[in-house]
């Protein structure tokens, strides 16, 4: 991914994603060190940062192995002093939470920034988990931007805060606030600092219990001390009459979302508005002289009643009595993101005004919903279509414990081969239980790549120890597909897209002590059907647990690759007299460049098909051939041999 | 020109309906606008519908355009035309490529263009369906298809009151595949 954006001149007005602008910050203030572990929406600082240190020369950029790793590096560098960020989605923060707490305790040497990207609205997560409560709970501060170019803002005070407490901070990021290009006005890059000292101090970086509660007493002073700073920093703003009855209280994008709303009511000048950067901890004094003789406030904030809670207790505390409206009070959903007409509207009820919102135009006919789907040509078609015959071949039934990646668009049909999906690494862990309590069924953990580095690792330990027999099946597409083709371990590449140490998945399975181990080349179904009925043999009858590998590249990887290195890819077509209609290769196979005719006689097409070749495989009747060949590196490319 | 324009980019994932949204942002950008460009990433992307929110103009904060507010809908597939067709203004305008993609769902039948056109011109809206994708393959590139398609709705909506002719251009001209998304945008906006 190319960000020419991230290193626009000082004082341009250049229109970037808000995580381009938190990394655009980095680059102002003079972050030295970056790590991340991928995940939407929180990927592209990392990206941008990379971007931006291919063409610098600096600051230190990483994708580690997973958000654990992440943040410990990333801890550890400014532990030594140098300003340093770790990124990761929200359900990242969950694995990195272990150190997460102790880093509140030490505190730093330098800037820590904790980027936090959450997913109001689940539009690619399973949940939609509010990470400030991690602020409450670890006591570190949050700073929530309200778009672009306050991500640029709030990054660059959220550093300097961070700096001057030698203190984690937070900066929590949404969908909406990532993924929005917007203009930013940039300012001048500084010289990051890139190597640091470690001083040594075992009463502060050995949290034994000892030590551990002497720094709990400091922290708790510290936080203190972080609340009253907090409240007079003029980051968080006032607009609109002093004496107004009502005020609004718009935190983070729901700044945004409220002062819209205000505007389309014609309430802008009439109505206090407060907008909260550094939510937590709440800016105690400043939300006091705001309340003074309100009849009413109105908290709009993206996720979880977060602020809305904490201000009344605040105001709780100090014998503060005003209505407070929000979520608790059902004016606005505890559900999904912040939709415009939703604030609008809760807004007009409680300011007693008129909206009428535009009904929509409902058309007479509804589409067919479209989900997304597995590329054609994706390698796990083949591996999921062998997959399934291989089951049946074998009479068994399998329970298919999955995993998260591009894969779990095996859940749909015809292959419905993801009966669980639960968090990242889930696949292998689930089925550690699921192989001791269900003796009927043969347990078949799948699990990308870029997974099993980020999780698979001890779960894969486990079974072995513990006797948990199961197929593991490694999706091995040489990348991190789902979230933008980032590279892992596997890969051979480093986040600036240099070459790296290539760990070989196999080789780490034998390491792990695994004795039934096989690779497959995905693009060869035959060969992935025996080596899975192999591994069934193994599960079934010795009660031993066997890896599959399938390795094939990624295809749109694959296809980037074949044009750079200009390579052919072959063309295929269908000999329609030889095609009976069965439909394996549009139905089983589900192959979306084959499609049926009227009569069910199937043609390819051209513009979708990438050249993979399975289909003239999966074809009973030889129906499916080559019309002009490709060159030979393509098999090679497909193999992730070139 | 004051005011807002709000514009739904749509279509499928991986037809370059970002780099469309994008080219609109910036070329607001190079014209002193205020702009927002919300993007959907993630699994979408994999051959899913893909909705991208464009606002340009004056008072705009939010990311999200409203449902019924939308003034103006690009879209790059028929069937997601109707599908989003929620977001527009009972006045807007609907540039639509006549292309059909169908879902791959074993089973599921697409609609039918003349279905479609149907649907939405009975909205009362004012529609433009023309072949994107056909012509953008006679122009060489089927991946144009997207210029094309922001070209004739520059030429037939109020863009051009928001954006000029010149910073469309400067805009485009960052895309990769320079020179035929520029003969592609001057032919379809009648620009010259
Ligand atoms: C804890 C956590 N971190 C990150 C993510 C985002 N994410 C979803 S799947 C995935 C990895 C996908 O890579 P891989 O396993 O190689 O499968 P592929 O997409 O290539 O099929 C990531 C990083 C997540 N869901 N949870
Ligand atoms: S991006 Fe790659 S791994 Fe994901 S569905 Fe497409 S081909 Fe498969």
């Amino acid at each position: 991914m190319s960000y020419p954006e991230v290193l626009g001149e000082l004082g341009s007005r250049a229109l970037m994603l808000g995580n381009v602008a938190v990394a655009r910050a980095c680059l102002e203030h003079g972050v030295g060190f970056a790590s991340g572990y991928p995940g939407t929406p929180s990927s592209e600082v990392i990206e941008a940062l990379a971007y931006a240190a291919s063409r610098l020369g600096y600051p230190y950029v990483e994708w580690s192995v997973n958000e654990k790793v992440a943040f410990e590096a990333a801890y550890g560098s400014a532990m030594a002093g140098v300003p340093s960020i770790v990124t990761m989605k929200h359900v990242g923060l969950n694995v990195a939470s272990d150190p997460l707490f102790s880093s509140a305790y030490t505190g730093v040497e330098a800037s820590f920034l904790i980027v936090s990207a959450d997913d109001p609205g689940m539009w690619s997560s399973q949940n939609e988990q509010d990470n400030r409560w991690y602020g409450v709970h670890a006591y570190i501060p949050v700073f929530e931007p309200a778009g672009a170019q306050e991500a640029r803002e709030s990054t660059l005070e959220a550093l300097k805060f961070s700096e001057n407490m030698k203190h984690p901070v937070i900066l929590r990021s949404t969908t909406r606030v990532s993924h929005t290009r917007a203009p930013v006005t940039l300012g001048a890059l500084a010289r990051p600092r890139l190597s640091g000292v470690f001083t040594k101090d075992v009463s502060r970086w050995n949290i034994v219990p000892m030590h551990a509660r002497k720094l709990k007493e400091e922290l708790l002073s510290r936080w203190e001390r972080m609340e009253e700073m907090l409240s007079e920093n003029p980051i968080n703003t006032v607009e609109g009459p002093e004496d107004s009855k009502i005020l609004v209280v718009g935190v983070g994008l729901g700044y945004r979302y409220a002062r819209e709303s205000l505007f389309k009511l014609k309430a802008l000048n009439s109505v206090r508005l407060l907008k909260i950067v550094t939510s937590i901890p709440p800016p105690r004094k400043l939300l006091l002289r705001e309340s003074e003789g309100r009849s009413a406030i109105v908290v709009v904030e993206e996720g979880d009643p977060v602020f809305e809670t904490l201000l009344k207790s605040i105001l709780y505390e100090e014998d503060v009595r005003v209505k407070v409206y929000g979520k608790a009070s059902r004016h606005l959903k505890k559900s999904g993101e912040l939709k415009a007409d939703a604030v609008t509207k809760a807004l007009a009820s409680i300011l007693g005004l008129n909206y009428s919102p535009e009904t929509p135009i409902n058309p007479p006919i509804t589409p067919p919903p479209r989900p997304p789907v597995l590329c054609p040509g994706c390698p796990y078609r083949s591996v999921f279509y062998a997959l399934r015959r291989a089951v049946k071949m074998s009479k068994m039934e399998a329970i298919y414990s999955g995993d998260i990646g591009c894969y779990s668009l095996g859940l749909n049909p015809p292959f419905n081969v993801q009966d669980t999906l639960i968090e990242m690494g889930g696949g292998i862990g689930l089925a550690n239980g699921l192989a001791h309590v269900v003796k009927d069924k043969v347990i078949v953990a799948t699990i990308g790549d870029s997974t099993f580095f980020h999780a698979g690792l001890p779960e894969i330990v486990n079974s072995i120890y513990n006797g948990a027999p199961m197929i593991v099946l490694v999706l091995d597409n040489g990348t991190t597909a789902m979230t933008g083709h980032q590279p892992h371990p596997g890969s051979g590449r480093d986040a600036l897209g240099r070459e790296a140490r290539k760990l070989v998945i196999e080789d780490v399975v034998k390491g792990l002590g695994v004795s039934r181990v096989s690779v497959a080349n995905s693009f060869n179904a035959r060969e992935v059907e025996a080596k899975i009925r192999e591994a069934i043999r193994d599960v079934v009858y010795e009660g031993e647990t066997h890896v599959v590998v399938a390795r094939g590249a990624c295809i749109l990887d694959a296809v980037r690759r074949a044009s750079s290195l200009k390579v052919k890819r072959p063309i295929y077509i269908v000999d329609s007299d030889k095609c009976r209609a069965c439909g394996i290769c549009y139905k089983a196979f589900n192959c979306p460049a084959i499609m049926p005719g009227e009569d069910g006689r199937v043609s390819i097409n051209a513009s979708l098909c990438v050249g993979c070749g399975v289909c003239e495989q999966v074809c009973p009747f030889n129906a499916i051939r080559v019309l002009e060949p490709g060159d030979p590196e393509w098999g090679r490319i497909l193999g992730m041999e070139l | 020109m004051r005011g807002s324009l709000n514009i739904i980019v749509g279509g499928v994932g991986g037809q370059g309906i970002l780099s469309l949204a994008r080219v609109l942002g910036e070329a607001a950008v190079l014209d002193g606008l205020e702009a927002l460009v919300a993007e959907t990433h993630g699994l979408s992307q994999r051959g899913g519908s893909v909705i991208v929110h464009v606002r340009i103009g004056e008072n705009i904060e939010a990311p999200l355009i409203p449902m019924g507010e939308a003034d103006i809908m690009i879209s790059m597939e028929a069937m997601e035309t109707l599908r989003n067709i929620g977001y527009m203004r009972r006045k807007g305008v609907i540039v639509s490529d006549t292309l059909i993609i169908p879902p791959s769902i074993p089973g599921v039948k697409p609609l039918k263009l003349e279905d479609i056109v149907e649907a939405v011109k009975s909205a009362g809206l004012e529609a433009h369906f023309l072949s994107a994708s056909e012509e953008a393959k006679k122009l060489g590139d089927s991946r144009v298809a997207n210029i094309i398609l922001l070209g004739y709705a520059y030429r037939v909506s109020h863009i051009k009151d928001f954006i000029s002719p010149r910073s469309l251009m400067k805009s485009v001209e960052t895309l990769p595949g320079r020179d035929l998304n520029l003969k592609a945008l001057t032919l379809y906006a009648t620009l010259d």
